[in-house]
C-alpha cells in the first residue's frame, strides 16, 4: 500500500482532514524526476497556525521559482492524527508529494517561538530522522536546518540541528541550496558540505563551536574549529523594495488563523522599545514604496481570490509614505469589495484623518499596547507613549462610535514596583471615566468595556533587557493579586498569561547548549504543543530540568553581567553589544531614547551595513 | 441577469473539503475567475450562490449543483464554465453550466454508489440481501432535535447489489432535498449491526440528483 492510500484509509477519522492531504489552490506540484533538490519547509505547529506564517509563503514561492528545486510544506499533526500515524507506520510527510520528509535533501524548520521546540523533536521522531545531529548519516542528505527569529539564540537546540540560517532568508537559502546541489553532484559528505556551508555569511554550523564553562556555570570561552568563522553575521536584504515577494499564496480549504492576503510593508522598527526583540533583530529599518505595496496587494488578491488583506510590519504607521500608501490601497480594496485590516498601528501617530480613512473601510476593535502602567515605567522600557496620547486617541475613538478598548501590559518589567501595577488599574479606570464624560458617546449595549491583558515580561537576547532577570513566580503572583485588588470597575476585565509559560519561554530564549538534553528529556516525558494551554505540562519540564541537573533560575531569575560571555555573543545581529549595555543603563535611569528617525542612537547597524538608515532629508521628521 | 446552475464534480483530494470549507472555497474561486457574479444588495454585500445539497465529508460526487446569478446577460454558458474551471481546486471541475430549469424543491432523491470491501464477499452479500428482505430497517439517526429511530426501508431503493469477489458493490436511491435526507451510511450502519463480518467502506459517490419521477434534476 502506498503512503497516500495509508493516509486516506484513516483520514476521515480525524478532525479537519483537509489539513493532511494537500491539493490546495496555489500549492506547487513538480515532476520528481526533473527535480535536483527537495526541501521540506516544516512549521513546528499545526497546519492552522503554520499556514498563517508569512515567511513560509515567501520562501516556499522563492524556492519553487527555481525549476529544479522543489519546496514542500510540512506541519505538526494534531494529537488525533499523530496517534494514527504512529499506529499505522505513517512517517511524517510533505503535503505536495505526500513523500516522507526523511527522504528529502533539506528539512528546514522555522523557529517562531520558543514554545514550539518540543514539537520539532516530535516531528523529527515522526519523520524517522535521528533527533541528534551527530546520529545522522555521514552521507549528504537529510540536512536539518532552521531559520526564523529564535535562531538569534539557537544554542538550546544546537545538538539537534546541522545548521542555522541567521537573518533574512531570501538570498542565503538559495545560496545554501545551490552549494548543496553542486557538492551533491561532486559526491561530498555531510561534513564536507557543512564545512563549506559555514563559510556562507549567515550560516551557523553549531558542531564547529565548543563552549567551555566556568565553575559558577557561566561561559568561560568559546573554542571554534580551524577555518570556521569566529562570529556569524545575520543576513539582510539590501534592496528591500526589489526583494522577491510571492504573487500567489497556497489558499487553504480549512480556516486558518490568518486567513487572508498578507503584504509586508516594511522591515525593522524605528522605535527601540527595550523589551522588544523584533525591534532589534530585524534592523535596519527598510520600507517598500507605496507602488510596490499596491502592486503586490493587487496581484495576491487576484491570484488567491481572498477578499481580505492585511499589512504586515512591526509598525505600519511608521511607513514614510503612509497616507499615499493607504489611499492607494483603500481606493483599490473598496472598489473590489476587499476588507483591508491594519494591525500594528501605534497610538502616537493615530491621527484623526488616518482613523477616518480606516473607519471608511471597516470598524474593528481598538487595541493599545501601553505595556507599562505608569509614565516612569514606560520611559524605562522606552515605550514612548504618553497617557495624554492614549486618552486623546480613546476620546476620538469613543466620539467615533467605539465602545471597547483593549490594553496590553507586561508585568515584571525591570525596575517595576507595586505603584506601576496599581497604575495599570488606574489607567484603565481613567479610560472608563473618560468614556462617561463624553456627551455623544455610543449609547446602549452596557456602556464601555476596557479589557486589560497582562503578559509576564520575558527578557530576550539582543535587546537592552537581555541582561535582566525575570520575576519569580511568587513575585508575579503577588502583582497579579495586587492588580485584581486595585481594579474597582466592572467595566474593566483583567486577564493574565500563565507565569509558568513565561518561565519556560525565558529559559529557552536565554539558555545555552546545556539545555539540549533537558529539552530531549522533556519531549521523552511527553511534552509537546507547549504553547497550547491544554497540552502544556510545566511539571514535566521541571522534572526534565532536575533530571539533567539544570537549575531553571540560573537562566530565568539571574542577572547576566554586562561583561559575561552570553550564549549568543558569537552571533552578530548587527546591533552592538555596547549599545545594548548603554541602553540598559539608560533604562535604569528611567530615560528614553528617541526613535531612529528623530536621531540615530548609534546601535551600530548603519556602520556594519555601510549606509545610513535614513536619507538626510528625512532625519528631522 | 442570468440565473445559472452549475453541475460540478468533487473527486480525489477534494472529497476532504467539508461543506463549510466548500462555501469559502467557492467564494474565492468566483473571485479568482473574475466572472461577473451578482452580489446581494444589503448592508454587507456578498456574492450570491447556493449549493442544492450538502455532500458529506469524504464522499465523491459527479453531480453537485451550484446556483448563482451572473450580471452579464450576454456571457455564454461555456465561457462561465471555462473561467471557473481555469481556477478550480484540484479534484473539482464544472461539467456543465445551464439555466435553472427546475426549482430546488423539485429535488427528491439522490443516487449513491459504494463498495464494501471484505474477505468474505459471499457472506457479506448474503447479509446485505437478508437485511434488504426485512420488512423494516430501523436505525438511529442524528437530527437537529436529537437522536431518533427511523425506518429507512420504505425510502431505500436498491438498484444494484453485486458480489465482485472482493467486495459487495451497491447502488441505491435515497431521499434528498428540502424534506428528508438519508445518507448511505445509515444503511451501512444497519448492515454492520446485522453481521459480524468485518468490511471496509470505500468510494462512496453521489452519482445523480433526481426528481420524484427519477428524472435528472436540471
Amino acid at each position: 500500500m502506498d503512503l497516500k492510500q495509508k493516509i486516506e484509509k484513516h483520514l476521515l477519522e480525524v478532525q479537519k482532514p483537509s489539513r493532511y492531504i494537500g491539493g490546495e489552490v496555489g500549492s506547487v506540484i513538480k515532476d520528481k524526476s526533473k527535480v535536483d533538490v527537495r526541501f521540506a519547509f516544516c512549521f513546528p505547529d499545526t497546519y492552522d497556525i503554520g499556514m498563517s506564517h508569512l515567511g513560509m509563503k515567501i520562501l516556499y514561492s522563492l524556492t519553487n521559482a527555481r525549476e529544479n528545486y522543489w519546496c514542500e510544506r510540512c506541519f505538526a499533526p494534531s494529537e488525533d492524527f499523530e496517534a494514527i500515524m504512529r499506529e499505522n507506520d505513517i512517517p511524517l510527510y510533505a503535503l505536495e508529494s505526500l513523500d516522507p520528509i526523511r527522504d528529502f535533501d533539506f528539512v528546514g524548520f522555522t523557529l517562531q517561538y520558543e514554545l514550539s521546540y518540543s514539537n520539532i523533536l516530535n516531528m523529527l521522531d515522526l519523520a524517522g530522522i535521528p533527533i541528534f545531529a551527530k546520529d545522522r548519516t555521514p552521507e549528504l542528505r537529510q540536512i536539518v536546518m532552521a531559520g526564523g527569529p529564535c535562531v538569534c539564540n539557537p544554542e538550546p537546540l544546537a545538538d539537534f540541528f546541522d545548521l542555522f540560517v541567521l537573518g533574512e532568508g531570501e538570498e542565503v537559502n538559495l545560496e545554501l541550496i545551490d552549494l548543496y546541489h553542486r557538492m551533491k553532484q561532486e559526491g561530498a559528505t555531510r561534513l564536507e558540505f557543512l564545512r563549506a556551508a559555514a563559510q556562507i555569511e549567515g550560516v551557523y554550523v553549531p558542531r564547529f563551536y565548543h563552549f567551555v564553562y566556568k565553575e559558577d556555570g557561566t561561559i568561560d570561552r568559546l573554542d571554534v574549529d580551524e577555518g570556521i568563522p569566529a562570529t556569524v553575521r545575520k543576513r539582510i536584504i539590501r534592496d528591500y523594495d526589489k526583494v522577491y515577494y510571492p504573487d500567489n499564496f497556497v489558499v487553504p480549504f480549512t480556516e486558518i488563523v490568518h486567513d487572508r492576503v498578507s503584504v509586508e510593508v516594511l522591515r525593522g522598527c524605528i522605535r527601540g522599545c527595550r523589551f522588544c526583540q523584533a525591534g532589534f533583530i530585524y534592523r535596519p529599518f527598510r520600507e517598500k514604496t507605496a507602488d510596490t505595496i499596491f502592486a503586490q496587494t493587487k496581484a495576491l488578491c487576484e491570484n488567491t481570490g481572498y477578499d481580505e488583506v492585511s499589512l504586515a510590519s512591526l509598525s505600519t504607521s511608521d511607513h514614510g509614505d503612509i497616507d499615499n500608501m493607504l489611499t492607494k490601497l483603500i481606493d483599490y480594496t473598496a472598489g473590489e469589495r476587499i476588507n483591508l485590516s491594519l494591525p500594528s498601528l501605534r497610538v502616537d501617530n493615530f491621527s484623526e484623518s488616518l482613523l477616518n480613512k480606516i473607519k471608511k473601510v471597516r470598524k474593528s476593535g481598538l487595541t493599545f499596547a501601553a505595556e507599562g502602567g505608569t509614565q516612569r515605567l514606560r520611559d524605562v522600557i522606552n515605550k514612548n507613549v504618553s497617557e495624554e496620547e492614549i486618552m486623546n486617541t480613546c476620546c476620538i475613538a469613543f466620539e467615533g462610535g467605539y465602545s471597547s478598548v483593549k490594553l496590553y501590559f507586561m508585568m515584571g518589567l525591570p525596575t517595576e514596583t507595586d505603584e506601576d501595577i496599581v497604575g495599570i488599574a488606574e489607567l484603565a479606570q481613567r479610560i472608563v471615566d473618560l468614556f462617561y464624560s463624553i456627551e455623544d458617546r455610543p449609547r446602549g449595549k452596557g456602556g464601555v468595556q476596557v479589557s486589560v491583558s497582562c503578559a509576564t515580561f520575558v527578557p530576550k537576547p539582543f535587546t537592552p533587557f537581555e541582561f535582566e532577570p525575570q520575576d519569580t513566580r511568587e513575585m508575579v503572583e503577588h502583582k497579579q493579586k495586587l492588580l485584581l485588588g486595585s481594579t474597582k470597575s466592572k467595566k474593566i476585565k483583567i486577564s493574565y498569561h500563565d507565569p509558568n509559560v513565561s518561565m519556560l519561554e525565558v529559559i529557552l530564549a536565554k539558555g545555552d547548549r546545556r539545555l539540549c538534553p533537558a529539552i530531549y528529556a522533556a519531549w521523552r516525558k511527553g511534552c509537546k504543543f507547549d504553547s497550547w494551554e491544554e497540552y502544556f505540562k510545566p511539571d514535566l519540564w521541571l522534572e526534565a530540568f532536575a533530571d539533567c541537573g539544570i537549575d531553571p533560575s540560573f537562566y530565568a531569575n539571574r542577572r547576566f553581567e554586562y561583561d559575561e560571555i552570553l550564549p549568543w555573543d558569537h552571533l552578530d545581529y548587527l546591533v552592538d553589544k555596547a549599545f545594548l549595555v548603554r541602553e540598559n543603563k539608560t533604562a535604569h535611569e528611567s530615560k528614553t531614547t528617541p526613535n531612529c528617525r528623530q536621531r540615530c542612537s548609534g546601535c551600530g547597524v548603519n556602520k556594519k551595513v555601510g549606509r545610513e538608515c535614513f536619507a538626510k532629508s528625512k532625519s528631522n521628521v | 441577469m442570468q440565473r445559472v446552475r452549475a453541475t460540478f464534480e468533487k473527486k480525489g483530494r477534494a472529497k476532504y473539503i467539508s461543506h463549510l470549507d466548500l462555501n469559502r472555497c467557492m467564494l474565492r474561486t468566483f473571485r479568482r475567475s473574475r466572472i461577473p457574479i451578482w452580489y446581494t444588495e444589503g448592508f454587507n454585500p456578498h456574492p450570491y450562490y447556493s449549493f442544492a445539497l450538502a455532500l458529506s465529508l469524504g464522499f465523491e460526487s459527479s453531480c453537485e449543483i451550484l446556483d448563482f446569478n451572473i450580471t452579464d446577460d450576454e456571457m455564454p454558458m461555456e465561457a462561465i464554465r471555462d473561467a471557473l474551471n481555469a481556477v478550480m481546486p484540484e479534484g473539482m471541475r464544472i461539467v456543465k453550466v445551464a439555466e435553472q430549469k427546475q426549482k430546488i424543491t423539485a429535488i427528491a432523491k439522490a443516487e449513491y454508489a459504494f463498495s464494501l470491501v471484505t474477505d468474505d464477499s459471499a457472506g457479506l452479500y448474503a447479509a446485505a440481501q437478508t437485511l434488504l428482505a426485512q420488512p423494516e430497517i430501523l436505525i438511529e439517526k442524528k437530527t437537529k432535535k436529537g437522536i431518533k429511530t427511523v425506518d429507512i426501508k420504505p425510502d431505500t431503493e436498491v438498484l444494484t447489489c453485486a458480489d465482485t469477489g472482493s467486495s459487495v458493490d451497491i447502488t441505491m436511491y435515497l431521499p434528498a432535498g428540502t424534506q428528508t435526507n438519508y445518507n448511505p451510511t445509515l444503511f451501512i450502519e444497519a448492515l454492520r449491526q446485522t453481521t459480524d463480518l468485518p468490511f471496509e467502506v470505500r468510494d462512496i459517490r453521489r452519482t445523480a440528483i433526481l426528481c420524484a419521477d427519477n428524472t435528472v434534476f436540471e
